[in-house]
């Protein structure tokens, strides 16, 4: 269990999130500008903010972003261009990019899981923004990270392969048991990966409930404000 | 459309244009006057292999020694906060233009004979000779690599430092995997600068050479032009100089990776790596050897303000002279240079968003470097000569000093604002076309984002052309002497006290000039922040 209860203020935004999220997917939800992000770097350790954050039982609030259990995958910078494929995954093992046979497994598990054996070789710039989000994912497996935070990784990419990216996403969540946190602007992909919801609104969580609030034939009064008019039918396309 | 855009460019080609007009006249009047059979007999001179070995030798050593230090200074400086960091970064920006006379003389104080050195740890530097040499060269050349390298460090995107972060990587990991990615980029140019720099070195040598076993080209240029008047001489060992820097710039050029930013949406943030004792200690060495090699000699020049001397040298008539003199070349020169850099940045981006002119912007900065390959004697010489020709015989002295110190600032200028106005050609190209906005009113709207780099790069082109000691040298005693040069005639003099009020006269108009083109041109707070 993920125990968030965290401030943060940054100029005249002043956001409070507490909220309790359980293994799985879990997608945030929100307009622009109200929040979400800012949840995932004080989760991710980017951002410094005051209160509690505890991850079963252990408090994660001062340490560093390496040290947390957290893994995550950022719109954009995910990879370095001057490293291959095969060693953008391996640096998530091991830094120095020295790795025992264990870890070399580790990596070709990884790489096998995303569909990449056949591109180990190549640079970023020669992947297509697919591959290379799928590149990110393999480095999130082999850290074995615990909490998985996705940063609209994939709102680039076009809705196919949106799609394609989220239901493994929602596979290596399954398998590995991970909490996967979600930003989307996309009710619909909420609906696509399941588990929860959470709404945020100007820096605080107004809403957390399952995902089946967003496909209910009238909009759930707590949502209703962010799907609008007649976004239950959207969201059930 | 093309030919439109060709008229606002006029300016712009009217700049270069005379600039390579000067440029061939000063070649051709050095040729003219050239005798190319005795060339031969030039080259079975032992002498002159000497001369072309030592230089060599001191530039590989100096601009080695430099980098060497340079590179674990940037690194520290980059990812370290801690108090004076700003100040020394400051130092180093002003370490690269203080005159070279007045560093000599601040090394002489620390290093020399019955300098601090000996007189507190009782060590004896060889002061005179390669040491000598090396140490001056270090003094100036290891702070310019390091603000080169730290714009190696700006090319890196801040996605890549904040993988770093959740990857845990350390010091030595984000060196190996990110940071040296990059200075690779970065080092060949950097070494090439403080080669070509070092390896045209005149007044350091001249002053601490300590005799012609320690000579180089530059200085055997002046001697063939000062003592012999050897135009056929000159001419023919500053064709070798330009043919040595030239050949080792296209070597080094050929082997560098190509320097390219790579995409990042990403705003810059400091992301903090993994920090170990050894990170520790090696960031301590580096800020060690900053601290032995630059800081006690700006200490030393400070040194005479407290004395006596300092103010009956206040009271001389010929001090306030040198200091007029010293303002009527600095002051125009800068501007030519500023105006003549501003030319070669407008014609290089005008090119940029050209597909087939797309080649050209590159050639054009190399263009405005290329002096660097060439002894500013010569050019001063070349230049004289050819003004001979014409009828304008000394009273042009004045305005080839003026000349040759605006070009020779160039290469400074364009360092300072091509960065810039590439990123505002690329950033904006778009919307100044779409909404037709160009030549003047397109100054107006970006004067704001590049006003800082003008400012940046009309105080170095000040603080060069404040400290010249090289042509002025030749063209002295035509009654125009300047600070540096009548410091110069101090210390041959011996009058090394009144030398050293001197020089601290030329630094505090160094400072307050460069204050004042920051503040007055830069702006009350440095201008627009350019990244945001």
């Amino acid at each position: 269990m993920l125990k968030i209860n965290l401030q943060y203020d940054w100029e005249r935004f002043h956001a409070n999130y507490c909220v309790n999220i359980k293994p799985g997917m879990t997608t945030l939800l929100g307009g622009s500008g109200e929040g979400k992000s800012t949840l995932l770097h004080l989760l991710g350790g980017y951002l410094e903010g005051r209160g509690e954050l505890y991850f079963h039982e252990a408090s994660l609030l001062s340490l560093p972003a390496y040290e947390r259990p957290i893994s995550t995958l950022f719109q954009s910078d995910n990879l370095f261009p001057q490293l291959t494929v095969w060693q953008n995954v391996a640096i998530g093992v091991s830094p120095s990019l020295s790795l025992n046979r264990e870890q070399k497994e580790k990596v070709s598990w990884a790489l096998e899981k995303t569909q990449l054996v056949d591109k180990v070789k190549r640079f970023p710039q020669a992947l297509s923004g697919g591959q290379a989000q799928r590149v990110a994912i393999a480095r999130a497996l082999v850290r074995k990270k615990p909490i998985l935070l996705l940063d609209e990784p994939f709102s680039a990419l076009d809705p196919a392969l949106r799609e394609e990216m989220l239901y493994l996403v929602n596979e290596v969540t399954d398998e590995l048991g991970l909490t996967t946190l979600l930003i989307s602007h996309l009710p619909q992909e909420a609906c696509l990966v399941g588990g929860r919801v959470i709404l945020i609104e100007q820096g605080e969580v107004i809403a957390h409930e399952p995902v089946s609030v967003l496909s209910q034939p009238e909009p759930h009064a707590l949502f209703s404000n962010y799907l609008g008019v007649g976004v239950s039918s959207r969201s059930t396309i | 459309m093309f030919f439109r855009s060709i008229k606002g460019l006029l300016p712009a080609l009217l700049g270069v244009g005379f600039f390579l007009l000067m440029g061939a006249a000063c070649l051709v009047a050095l040729l003219r006057y050239s005798e190319l059979h005795a060339w031969l007999g030039y080259l079975q001179q032992p002498y002159l292999w000497r001369v072309v070995r030592f230089s060599l030798w001191q530039a590989l050593l100096s601009s080695g020694i430099s980098l060497l230090i340079a590179i674990p200074v940037a690194s520290c400086l980059m990812h370290r906060r801690f108090y004076g960091r700003g100040a020394l970064l400051q130092l180093f920006s002003v370490s690269m233009v203080v005159p070279t006379i007045v560093a000599i003389l601040g090394l002489v104080v620390v290093y020399g004979r019955s300098g601090w050195l000996s007189q507190f740890l009782g060590i004896q530097v060889p002061l005179y000779g390669l040491t000598g040499i090396l140490l001056a060269h270090v003094f100036f050349n290891m702070p310019l690599a390091v603000r080169l390298l730290l714009q190696g460090y700006d090319l890196i995107p801040a996605g890549q430092w904040r993988q770093a972060t959740q990857l845990g990587f350390t010091r030595w990991t984000a060196f190996r995997w990110i940071e040296w990615h990059y200075m690779k980029k970065v080092l060949p140019g950097a070494f090439v600068l403080i080669f070509m720099l070092c390896f045209s070195s005149f007044a350091v040598v001249l002053s601490l050479g300590g005799g012609p076993k320690f000579s180089t080209l530059e200085v055997a240029i002046y001697q063939a032009l000062r003592f012999d008047f050897d135009l056929n001489k000159a001419s023919f060992l500053a064709l070798l100089q330009v043919m040595i820097c030239s050949l080792f710039a296209l070597l080094v050029y050929r082997i560098a990776p190509v320097n390219r930013q790579d995409v990042s949406l990403l705003a810059l943030t400091r992301y903090p790596l993994k920090d170990s004792y050894w990170a520790r200690f090696a960031d301590g060495v580096a800020l060690l050897c900053v601290f032995v090699l630059v800081i006690p000699p700006f200490v030393a020049i400070f040194g005479p303000i407290f004395s006596p001397l300092f103010f009956e040298t206040l009271q001389s008539l010929a001090l306030w002279q040198a200091v007029l003199v010293s303002l009527q070349i600095a002051l125009p020169a800068a501007l030519v240079s500023v105006l003549l850099g501003i030319c070669f940045a407008v014609l290089a981006r005008f090119c940029m968003g050209r597909p087939y002119l797309a080649f050209l912007p590159n050639k054009i900065e190399h263009l405005g470097n290329l002096i660097l390959m060439v002894p500013g004697l010569v050019i001063a010489t070349g230049l004289f000569l050819a003004l001979r020709d014409v009828g304008w015989g000394l009273p042009s002295s004045y305005w080839i000093v003026v000349w040759v110190n605006a070009v020779m600032a160039l290469p400074f200028v364009l360092r300072a604002l091509m960065p810039v106005m590439y990123q505002q050609e690329r950033r904006f190209r778009n919307v100044y076309l779409s909404l037709g906005i160009q030549s003047w009113s397109r100054w107006r709207l970006e004067w704001p984002l590049v006003r800082v780099n003008v400012a940046q790069a009309l105080g170095y082109a000040l603080l060069l052309s404040l400290g010249d000691m090289g042509v002025i040298a030749l063209f002295g005693s035509q009654g125009l002497v300047s600070l540096p040069l009548y410091l110069f005639q101090l210390i041959g003099s011996y009058r090394l006290a009144e030398g050293s009020c001197v020089a601290v006269v030329l630094i505090l108009l160094c400072l307050m000039l460069f204050y004042g083109s920051s503040r007055f041109v830069g702006g009350k707070v440095g201008g627009v922040n350019v990244k945001n």
